[in-house]
């Protein structure tokens, strides 16, 4: 009974001592639920030029993403990728490096597992599943960590390169797919459905929502105690705030760039652990083209910050979800999909500006009042 | 007052002149210029005199266009004009040399003195014109240059005179000057005054801002102290005296404060001996530099800034490599050792720029006054942050070093500047258990700011800690120090004690002006 | 013979978009700004210019309309760089996003989803007459289109401008020291979001090039990457519009190659691995090349210390 007491004071001061530092700006943080509203008013802005009404779409949206159990379980197995590619850009964000290449690190970790579900179908289900999960994992981080070696070796442009790695990564996909992988039938470029024992146990039964997810969370949780409870997530985050400083502090910048690229890209190639053994079942050429970069979108949205990703993330399965049964039902083009999370994207930049541009306002308040103090 | 003979030469409308009436400018936390008023007259050459920070040169950026006032205005001829930029601002004639060059480093001179100034912009450059014009311009003010250099191959001292080109180039007939000698060798600063000498005599004025003493009492027709933004004397040359001046700057004479006396100098703690540095651009930073700081000493190196003293202090934080040469720290070696190492030796620093090298404004308070102990197993359970620990540090130094906040949790940017400062003093006083190492501790601080920290410093000299302090604001080293070693291009003129030190002299030397040389000068 | 007079004819042409948008990028580079959308906005170019030809029936309008469209998007990416000053890449990123989702959604719009893609007569090939029979050569330099004719004028122009005219001087200027230029009484942002503006223009040009320059046709990944290439290729040609021209020579070459062994029976190499050629170049070549003669001041926004 005690340690439950300890526990809720404990918690009690937390909140309060987090309500202080965030300073008074606490409400600022209700501005990505307003860039969210500016997306989807702005895509509601291209259905009018269709010559429908937003508002029809949007309620019909919510009503199909909520219809039964079946579409809500497929949200979260949507979103399940989605908070690890999250995951991916932002933890590296985190460091101020940009990892643009999470979706080589996915196909690369996709590979990987259907390679070891391919070829190890005898094992029994929890030994391929643990390999499938751990090759993923090496396959992303180490392609991730290649780029990490050359930013602090030879100070190359990390944005180009994790850019162009990325289409490496597919042509190895695509040559995979067309040769060593393919399916028994031979006649497309895909595996053939993975054993039984690769695949991720269903999580809620006659629906598609497997295990993955909750190794999603579980990835989501460790993200935020390697950054907010470590020693290293510490020194990561310095080197995100202010390089020169964590230099002065004694900290190997450039070792910190190899760490956070391998981090970074294992959560993106565990994401294709989770698409391969839990959805597909298989590999198909192009399956899940924009993964990464819906993955940045998701970490800005979510400001970078594990719980903000798993909601943003969550946010746009519902818009795939329910968006997909609006296409199929009405005339609609599917691109809208993708347009409205381009939108809301835009709305979140343009939604940081605001913010900075407030902070600065206040400050500048602040300041007129303390002179007049003065004099 | 001195005013008036100048007056009325205005009144008699003297070509030229500018006046500036009530001029104030806001920044954010102070107030940089103070209602001020200032005149110039042309055929003179006016000084602005005071120490860093006074807001000389945010009154120049003012007249020349780079910020607008907040209150205020300026006439020229009479006229009431509206400077916005330095467009305007040369369309008046009024040129700018800076204190940081405004040039292209890889762009030759020619291209330097060109830029911006040709109204039709796909027109072919006729490079060979611009040469011709520009060496007739030198000749005429004795400011050679070969305009096909590239600048960063030149030396500063003629990078400088590229400066001057810019603006004579466009006409300028009023020439602002900021800390032109801060950069510039003996001999230079000779050619240069040699210059202002000519330009005055063709008529035109020049402002030459300065916090040097010797230099404003040897140029200058009129002087202007600025302190803490506000004008507090305006003299002519004759009518001024070097005492006076120096009382103006600082506010106060220099009086060693009673709490700084002198304890009985223990064990030498740092030994710097024959040390020799490369800095960025292949030259010697330092060359062959010796001294020792003692326990319960305050060593104060002062000097112009640029002659060594950051790359001193990198190479003793463990950021730059040394040449040749040894640092040891109570007899044990601590040449080329890494960052960390140093830390633990208990070597604290406090940096020169708290926002670029010693916090983390978007982190919190505890957090920062964690920041050199992220690999310290005292504060880690298995690699993972003893939140407990971390906060009682916080905690313990907030109360020892009178950091006031709301929280522990609150964020530093959210401090004033002087408790900003107090996190990193209080960090780094905490790590350097036996060497203290401030570098330009109180710059950009207000009074009771720079207090506190002159207080902090010399309790722990107290205690017994050894402290190396490197300042530019002489007042600040000789309130402190117990000896004061002067740097000139990157080696130690001169090691004097405290109650031998002479304002006069340590200025002479800061500007490289040895015994020997002063003699044959005055 | 005539597969290398083929190959030189293929190189010659897949690098007419390459030099275009490494073009732009060289502009805008050296004013400081890095053009991040220049995927999307090929992209956006491939569209208009699809649109404006199938239209009306006349290339040069689609061209044209592609431009604008370049424009368009250059202006919001400025915009938010620049005005806003916000990071570089996480905006182009975001427009990159937008653009692949607007591309297919605008036709879309305009098209429905026909059964078989719709097409546009290309560019065709305009022959000059005595020089295209020079053997092996010939027709490879002078026997292409009329984008590619007009490219190789404005890497020229390009050359001339940046090195020999005022305006040339300033632009190199501001992405070195922008304070420099301040000084001088020259508005830097506006040089900047100028910079973005033209350099956009030619990223859409360039993308119209893929559409109804070449393949006569529009799909959402008609561009997979190539301005991409575009920009590593201004990194990689020193910022220089003789190395670009260059450059793109090169990953035109890269890119001829993978066409030609591909419809031909060379199953020596396998095919993705010529795909890929392109992209492993620039990685080597990104990591090979010290930051030569990078813009001193590239990338970082320039906040006037007070106003």
């Amino acid at each position: 009974m005690e340690k439950i007491n300890n526990l809720i004071n404990k918690t009690d001061s937390r909140i309060k001592q987090s309500l202080i530092s965030q300073d008074d700006d606490v409400w600022l943080n209700f501005l990505p639920v307003f860039s969210v509203l500016l997306g989807l008013l702005m895509s509601g802005l291209m259905m009018l030029f269709l010559g429908y009404n937003p508002l029809i779409v949007y309620s019909n949206m919510l009503n199909y993403a909520f219809r039964d159990i079946y579409n809500i379980a497929d949200i979260f197995a949507k979103a399940t990728p989605l908070i690890l590619t999250g995951l991916a850009f932002g933890f590296a964000f985190r460091a101020s490096l940009f990892n643009i290449g999470a979706q080589g690190q996915f196909y690369m970790g996709a590979v990987m597992a259907v390679a070891c579900a391919l070829k190890l179908g005898s094992f029994p289900s929890y030994l391929t599943l643990m390999i499938c999960f751990i090759m993923s994992l090496t396959g992303g981080s180490l392609w991730a960590a290649f780029i990490g070696y050359v930013k602090a070796r030879f100070n190359a442009n990390e944005f180009l390169v994790s850019m162009m790695l990325t289409y490496v990564a597919i042509a190895i996909m695509n040559f995979l797919l067309g040769g060593l992988l393919k399916e028994a039938k031979g006649e497309y470029p895909q595996t053939d459905v993975i054993p039984r024992s690769g695949w991720l146990p269903s999580l809620i039964p006659h629906t598609r929502l497997h295990w993955g997810f909750v190794v999603a969370l579980l990835i989501a949780l460790l993200a935020y105690i390697i950054l907010w409870r470590t020693s290293l997530g510490y020194k990561i985050r310095m080197v995100g705030y202010n390089r020169d400083a964590a230099r002065y502090a004694g900290i190997n910048v450039e070792k910190i760039f190899v760490i956070v690229f391998f981090i970074s890209g294992a959560f993106a190639g565990i994401a294709g652990f989770t698409e391969v053994n839990g959805m597909q079942h298989m590999l198909i050429e192009g399956f899940n083209p924009m993964i990464g970069a819906e993955g940045i979108g998701i970490a800005i949205l979510g400001n970078a910050h594990p719980l903000g990703i798993v909601l943003s993330a969550l946010l746009f399965g519902a818009l795939k979800v329910g968006g997909n049964l609006v296409v199929q039902t009405s005339r609609i083009p599917a691109s809208i999909i993708g347009i409205t999370e381009g939108f809301v994207i835009l709305s979140v930049i343009l939604s940081y500006f605001i913010r900075d541009k407030l902070i600065v306002l206040r400050n500048k308040k602040k300041l007129i009042v303390q002179e007049e103090h003065r004099l | 007052m001195t005013l008036h003979p100048i007056l009325n030469t205005i009144m008699n409308n003297k070509a030229d002149s500018i006046v500036l009436k009530n001029i104030t400018k806001y920044f954010p936390g102070t107030i940089a210029n103070d209602h001020i008023d200032l005149t110039l007259v042309s055929g003179e050459v006016l000084a602005l005199f005071g120490e860093n920070g006074a807001g000389k040169t945010t009154l120049m950026s003012i007249l020349y266009g780079l910020y607008q006032p907040d209150e205020g205005e300026i006439f020229i001829k009479g006229e009431r004009v509206k400077i916005r930029s330095p467009h305007d601002a040369m369309e008046y004639g009024i040129g700018m040399i800076h204190q940081h060059f405004t040039l292209v480093p890889v762009h030759t001179v020619v291209e330097n003195i060109i830029l911006g100034t040709e109204k039709a912009y796909l027109k072919h450059l006729d490079i060979k014109k611009k040469v011709k014009k520009i060496k007739e311009i030198g000749k005429r003010y004795g400011l050679e240059v070969d305009p096909y250099t590239i600048i960063q191959q030149l030396p500063v001292g003629i990078q400088q005179r590229v400066e001057i080109l810019k603006a004579l180039y466009r006409n300028a007939q009023i020439l602002i000057m900021d800390e032109p000698t801060s950069v510039l060798t003996p001999q230079e600063t000779e050619k240069l005054f040699n210059f202002i000498h000519d330009f005055k005599a063709k008529g035109h004025s020049v402002i030459f801002i300065s916090h040097k003493l010797n230099e404003v009492m040897e140029i200058a027709d009129r002087i202007v102290v600025l302190r803490d933004g506000k004008i507090v004397s305006n003299v002519l040359r004759q009518e001024a005296s070097e005492g006076q001046l120096t009382h103006m700057m600082i506010g106060r004479d220099l009086v060693i404060p009673k709490t700084n006396s002198s304890i009985h100098p223990k064990s030498e703690m740092l030994k710097i001996k024959n040390l020799t540095i490369m800095g960025d651009k292949q030259n010697k930073a330092i060359d062959d530099l010796s001294f020792t700081v003692r326990e319960g000493e305050i060593f104060g190196v002062t000097g112009v800034s640029g002659n060594g003293q950051e790359e001193l202090a990198q190479a003793l934080c463990g950021l730059r490599k040394v040449k040749n040469g040894q640092i040891a720290l109570s007899d044990k070696d601590i040449t080329n050792k890494d960052v960390l190492s140093i830390i633990h030796q208990g070597i604290g620093y406090i940096p020169a720029d708290r926002h670029k090298e010693g916090l983390v404004l978007d982190m919190s308070i505890e957090e920062n006054l964690f920041l050199k102990n992220h690999s310290n197993p005292m504060f880690l359970h298995y690699g993972f942050l003893n939140q407990n620990k971390i906060q009682e540090n916080a905690r313990n130094l907030m109360r020892d070093f009178e950091i006031k906040a709301a929280s522990s949790k609150s964020r530093v940017m959210t401090l004033s500047g002087g408790n900003q400062q107090k996190v990193a003093v209080a960090r780094e006083v905490n790590i350097g258990t036996k060497l203290l190492v401030a570098v330009q501790p109180t710059r950009g601080l207000d009074l009771g700011a720079v207090d506190y920290v002159h207080k902090t410093l010399l309790k722990e000299k107290k205690e017994g800690k050894a402290i190396l302090l490197i300042s530019t604001e002489l007042s600040e080293i000789m309130t402190l120090s117990d000896r004061i070693g002067v740097m000139y291009r990157g080696r130690l003129l001169k090691i004097i004690q405290r109650k031998d030190a002479k304002v006069d002299e340590i200025g002479l030397l800061m500007a490289g002006i040895t015994e020997g040389k002063r003699n044959g000068k005055n | 013979m005539n597969i290398i007079t083929g190959l030189l004819v293929a190189s010659i042409r897949m690098s007419t978009p390459l030099m275009l948008g490494a073009l732009g990028e060289v502009f805008v580079e050296r004013t400081g700004v890095m053009n991040i959308a220049i995927e999307g906005i090929f992209l956006m170019g491939a569209w208009g210019g699809f649109v404006g030809a199938y239209l009306t029936g006349k290339l040069w309008v689609g061209f044209l309309f592609a431009i604008m469209v370049g424009v368009f998007c250059g202006a919001v990416y400025g915009y938010f760089t620049i005005k806003l000053k916000q990071h570089h890449i996480v905006t182009g990123v975001a427009i990159n996003i937008l653009t692949l989702g607007l591309g297919l959604f605008l036709y879309q719009l305009l098209f429905g989803i026909p059964l078989l893609p719709l097409t546009v007569e290309p560019l065709e090939d305009i022959s000059i007459p005595f020089l295209s029979d020079i053997p092996i050569i010939g027709s490879a330099l002078f026997s292409q289109n009329i984008l590619t004719y007009l490219t190789a004028v404005l890497i020229i122009l390009g050359y001339w401008v940046l090195f020999r005219t005022p305006l040339g001087l300033i632009i190199r200027s501001t992405g070195e020291n922008p304070e420099a230029v301040d000084a001088a009484g020259i508005n830097v942002e506006r040089i900047r979001f100028l910079a973005v503006l033209g350099s956009s223009a030619l990223d859409g040009l360039a993308g119209a090039f893929y559409s109804i320059g070449f393949l006569g046709l529009y799909t959402n990944d008609i561009i997979r990457g190539r301005g991409w290439i575009a920009f590593a290729i201004c990194f990689l040609g020193n910022w220089n519009p003789l190395g670009i021209l260059i450059g793109s020579l090169i990953f035109g070459l890269a890119e001829g190659l993978s066409v030609v062994l591909l419809t031909s029976n060379f199953k020596l190499i396998p095919n993705e691995f010529l795909i890929a050629l392109p992209y492993i170049l620039t990685i080597v070549a990104t990591i090979a090349r010290r930051r030569f003669n990078v813009p001193a001041f590239l990338g970082k926004p320039y906040i006037k210390e007070h106003s």
